[in-house]
């Protein structure tokens, strides 16, 4: 049943191209990409559409993209199903997706969804989460750049001393491998090595839970407190586990010591905003929604993925790849080399809020609602 | 004096108990006298247990009446039976095996204190008093039923229809699981609430047992009644010929019962 | 009494000997909490020589008991619960509704009605509403499992899915944060407890009731002419109960308070510091007088209400209980009813703890709470099981997650125990109970 549509789609689009200037497409199938100004359908396969974010800002700045260029937004929702997936990639190819934007539930599972859309020549953009393939396009946050933004920070504020390392989940590659490395690459496995930072604990966290955090930071401030060995600073890696060291160091009525996190959650912004943690590392999705949209237009009309450039003035410049607007080559874990758009995370300490509140990511009001002495500057 | 002349304390008429399609209880009328013990007798499925379920308000009856000293009553439920002096103790004993004889003998029926919380003292000792009647050996009131030999669990299931005064007492199979010393003290208990006035359904597919206590016997075949003979009238291949064939012996033909003698 | 002397047990006799076994059974206390006792000392002793000699302090033992507060007061609940031949799947996910539900209440809708932070009576309000919800939730459930008879691990696994998903609606799946002080008094901590002398007060109020239960038992006998227990034991009882009471007492007020808020209250109330810095006691935090109070509450439903009689009669034969003409629905519908209390308690523990309330508040908790049940000896083949037991398994598994997070091993193999420890324990029962044929 797919094959007349296609065929169908495929007639219609020979019809416009045929009224409209040629691609010098290089593309090697027999793309059902439509020329610039035709039809540009951009199918989204999202894996789970029920976590706020994705509905908060990515889709909105991805479809307001689209739908600005003249494209069409269509999309489907997994809810954590890697079967379902595989369906909806196909229901968005018999709708008749020209690019298809897809968040991979599970990167392996995702392949055959892939076969199925490189077969009908639609190019695939794989958003937020790594596809080993090596004809996607990769347009995400730089993970271990978050990493390394967090343990900068940190190491600007708290050079030296006690460290706590409250690491996530231990079967999320983020919490085991990446988050870490970006803490190395910012120089703490050096410091350790040469003994200015001292790691009193270090702790993972089951499934990243806030109780579970709050926990364990109990029973690493006890032993601290036995052994009599004072804590400086806690690495947490997500918002999740930094509210519950947070919950932690106040119910042990600790010194409130600096605190990282990352996803720019809004409790955590209003602790930020009141002094209790410091640095959040916020990846601005509404950006990286804009950056997928746009790439979906240009492969559209035809564009080579090599070619592909993130244009001037659409997002923030400290949000832009560090190597320039133009696509880049990422090498993945399994070796391969993909085209890539890796933006770049921005740490919010209590002195750039403004950032938050101007993104539109939370309201001052929200953001403040906790402050009760000495605001910062982008509550008073 | 015969068992007929002593005053009737209930008569069932006319009682049906439908499962389904299935007739388990069909019209059958019954009735017992104070201080009499009427052994009620049958084949499996016959409807025994179920009749005395309609009785003892474990099932409801779906028609008939059920007079008691003369005055209609609708027993719905275990609830209603007990109020009218009617207790029954189960083939199953109905024991909670994981409480201790007093609670079991006050189960539903708690003493409690001025302060509505359960009086165990009062409800041990009331235990105590009671067993002491009917069996003065037994020792162990505080330890859970389970522990307890089949004698023991069946005589604190005595207990309770003793303590709460009923008139009316159902024994369903009391000795099957017994050996025969416990046997004979179950006879003896019979006969002891006999003479207190108690008037006595047992059901028992044991002949000798019920040939031995019985004053009349009703015999039932197939959720019917087949007939209620005085145990002095009849012969135990009698009774047996009604159970086997639903009939009665002067209505069975030579070749019925020559067969079931083989 | 000669009758009471001569139908004494014969193991009164025997006592008169010295053999362990024989005094436990003089002073008839329950042999299977007393080697939970046991075992819980011995692990935290294990961890105590793991840590080099610092694990067991008032500080850390505070920590821990706050910690197993939510899973404590919760397993008192279930133990009736399982003891019925039922199950709850959905405690945690109530847990975390109710949590939300406080966190919300506070900060979002209690304000828009015009009941603020300001109101010294809103965090009530909120707890009013919170537990209220959580009794809804379990009657509901009890409702459904009771009267219309559907089983009840159908019944609370969906309670379990689609009050987790309500959670994420309430809160279109953010955190929430910023309680009320007085609410967050409830998690403990410093501001959270009682101090030094209603800590006292406590610790002497527990010691008469106790010396008085001795006393009502042994009139209870009298009147009735059982067989007493010999006197040295209720001494003993009454000894070792007065000491452990003020012993609990003495250990929470050698927590004092951090070195930094004892300076800001001398300097607030113009008290001059000795040399060393002020002390001063914490005493109990308010979680762990919640679990002694729902501890007590929950034993006396258990065993001196009909309520709990008739619990433990349809668990051993629900036939029975039928045919006793007990109301066995109503019951269990209040088995449910109860839980749903008890959840709702330590959802207000939980988010006073956090000051706030998260997505995950209580996830995965039925797991640990059956656990406790299980540890503390309750059955799943219905009819057995004790409260305080449950109480007691809730800490015992505390104990190895907190000594486990103190001593730096990490999590995975904090599971790895917790799950060895259930297996052990419910096969050391069922051992036990072959050999004693019962009991």
């Amino acid at each position: 049943m797919r094959i007349p549509k296609l065929a169908a789609v495929m007639a219609t689009c020979a019809i416009v191209l045929a009224a409209c200037q040629p691609s010098a497409s290089a593309e090697p199938s027999a793309g059902a990409s439509a020329a610039a100004g035709g039809e540009c359908i951009v199918g989204v396969s999202w894996n789970n559409f029920q976590q706020p974010r994705w509905a908060a800002t990515d889709k909105p700045n991805m479809q307001e993209t689209i739908e600005a260029g003249g494209g069409t937004f269509i999309d489907a929702d997994a809810n954590l199903d890697s079967v379902q997936q595989l369906t909806d990639v196909e229901n968005l190819i018999n709708q008749g997706a020209n690019v298809l934007v897809m968040l991979a539930q599970d990167n392996q599972a995702i392949l055959p969804a892939l076969e199925t859309a490189k077969d009908a020549g639609i190019p695939v953009i794989a958003y937020d989460r790594l596809i080993e393939d090596p004809d996607i396009l990769y347009v995400t946050f730089d993970n271990i750049g978050v990493g390394r933004a967090e343990a900068e920070a940190m190491f600007e504020r708290v050079p030296e001393g006690n460290y706590v390392l409250i690491k996530g989940d231990p079967g999320d590659p983020n919490a085991s491998t990446f988050l870490p490395q970006g803490w190395d690459e910012a120089g703490l496995a050096d410091k350790v090595a040469s003994g200015e930072i001292t790691i009193v604990a270090d702790q993972f966290t089951d499934a990243w839970s806030t109780q579970t955090a709050q926990d364990n930071m109990e029973a690493i401030i006890d032993a601290a407190n036995a052994d009599g060995v004072q804590i400086d600073a806690v690495l947490a890696e997500n918002d999740s586990t930094a509210l519950g060291v947070v919950a932690a160091l106040q119910a042990k009525n600790y010194d409130i010591v600096p605190v990282s996190g990352q996803d720019g959650d809004p409790a955590n912004l209003q602790n930020v905003a009141a002094g209790l943690q410091y640095v959040d590392v916020w990846k601005n999705s509404n950006e990286l929604g804009k950056v997928a949209g746009q790439a979906a237009l240009d492969l559209c009309a035809g564009a080579a993925m090599a070619d592909l450039a993130i244009p001037d003035g659409l997002i923030d410049s400290s949000v832009a790849p560090a190597a320039g607007l133009g696509v880049q080559d990422f090498e993945t874990p399994n070796g391969t080399t993909v085209k890539s758009f890796i933006l770049q995370p921005t740490p919010i300490t209590a002195d750039n809020l403004d950032l938050v509140i101007d993104g539109g990511w939370i309201t001052q009001e929200e953001l403040c609602a906790n402050v009760t002495d000495s605001p910062p500057a982008a509550c008073q | 004096m015969t068992a007929e002349a002593k005053p009737k304390v209930l008569e069932m008429r006319n009682i049906r108990v439908a499962f389904g399609g299935v007739h388990a209880v069909d019209d059958v009328s019954i009735d017992l006298h104070e201080g009499e013990v009427v052994g009620l007798v049958g084949g499996n499925g016959a409807g025994k247990s179920t009749l005395m379920r309609a009785l003892s308000g474990a099932h409801r009856a779906d028609s008939g009446e059920i007079i008691i000293d003369g005055q209609p009553q609708a027993i719905s439920n275990p609830r209603d039976a007990k109020a009218l002096n009617i207790e029954c103790i189960y083939q199953t004993l109905a024991l909670a095996d994981n409480v201790d004889a007093p609670a079991n003998v006050f189960l539903g029926r708690e003493m409690t204190t001025a302060w509505r919380t359960l009086d165990d003292g009062a409800m041990e000792d009331a235990t105590r008093k009671v067993m002491g009647r009917l069996n003065p050996n037994f020792k162990r009131f505080t330890t859970p039923v389970k522990s307890l030999s089949g004698g023991q669990r069946q005589a604190v299931a005595i207990a309770r229809a003793v303590y709460f005064n009923a008139r009316i007492l159902i024994m369903d199979e009391p000795t099957a699981a017994l050996g025969p010393a416990e046997t004979a003290q179950v006879h003896d208990l019979v006969r002891q609430l006999k003479n207190e006035g108690i008037g006595i359904f047992l059901i028992s597919h044991d002949i000798h047992d019920v040939f031995d206590l019985s004053d009349r016997i009703s015999v039932m075949y197939q959720g019917r009644l087949v007939d209620t003979v005085d145990k002095a009238r009849v012969t135990a291949d009698d009774v047996l010929a009604m159970i086997i064939l639903g009939k009665k012996p002067e209505e069975a033909s030579s070749e019925e019962l020559a067969e079931i003698k083989i | 009494m000669v009758d009471a002397a001569g139908s004494a047990p014969v193991q009164a006799q025997v006592a008169r000997g010295t053999s362990l076994r024989s005094m436990l059974a003089a002073t008839e206390i329950d042999l299977r909490l007393f080697g939970m006792l046991i075992a819980l000392g011995a692990i935290l002793l294990g961890f105590h020589i793991m840590s080099g000699g610092t694990f067991i302090q008032p500080a850390n033992m505070v920590t821990l008991a706050v910690q197993a507060s939510g899973v404590a007061i919760m397993a008192t609940g279930m133990v009736l619960i399982i003891v019925s031949r039922n199950i709850d799947l959905s405690v945690g996910s109530i847990v975390g509704v109710c949590a939300m539900s406080y966190a919300l209440l506070m900060t979002d809708w209690l304000p828009a009605v015009g009941i603020d932070l300001s109101n010294p009576f809103q965090w009530l309000i909120a707890l009013g509403l919170g537990l209220a919800l959580g009794a809804f939730i379990g009657g509901f459930q009890g409702f459904l499992i009771a009267y219309i008879g559907i089983p009840s691990f159908i019944v609370t696994l969906g309670g379990l899915l689609s009050l987790r998903g309500s959670v994420w609606l309430l809160s279109s799946g953010a955190a929430v944060s910023g309680l009320q002080p007085d609410f967050r008094k409830i998690g403990g901590g410093v501001s959270g407890s009682v101090g030094d002398i209603v800590t006292w007060a406590l610790a002497a109020l527990a010691c008469l009731a106790i010396i008085g239960l001795i006393f009502y038992n042994r009139r209870q006998r009298q009147r009735f002419g059982f067989p007493l227990r010999p006197r040295w034991a209720e001494i003993l009882l009454g000894v070792v109960g007065c000491g452990i009471s003020i012993g609990v007492a003495a250990f929470a007020n050698a927590n004092y308070w951090p070195r930094g808020l004892a300076t800001q209250y001398a300097l607030e109330h113009g008290i001059t510091e000795p040399p060393g810095g002020l002390q001063i006691p914490v005493g109990f935090p308010w979680p762990i007088l919640l679990v002694l109070g729902v501890t007590v509450v929950m034993t006396f439903l258990a065993t001196r209400r009909r309520f709990g009689r008739y619990v433990y009669a349809y668990g051993g034969n629900p036939d029975a209980a039928e045919l006793a003409a007990i109301n066995t629905r109503w019951t269990i519908m209040k088995t449910f009813i109860l839980m749903g209390v008890l959840a709702a308690i330590a959802g207000a523990i939980g988010s006073a703890r956090l000051n706030g309330s998260t997505l995950d508040v209580g996830q995965s908790d039925e797991l640990y709470v059956i656990a406790a049940a299980v540890v503390g000896g309750t059955s799943f083949a219905g009819g057995i099981g004790t409260i305080p037991g449950a109480v007691l398994g809730a800490f015992v598994m505390q104990s190895l997650a907190y000594g486990l997070s103190y001593n730096g091993v990490n999590s995975p193999t904090q599971n790895v125990v917790a799950g060895i420890v259930l297996i052990l324990a419910v096969a050391f029962d069922t051992f036990n109970r072959r050999r004693g044929g019962g009991s």
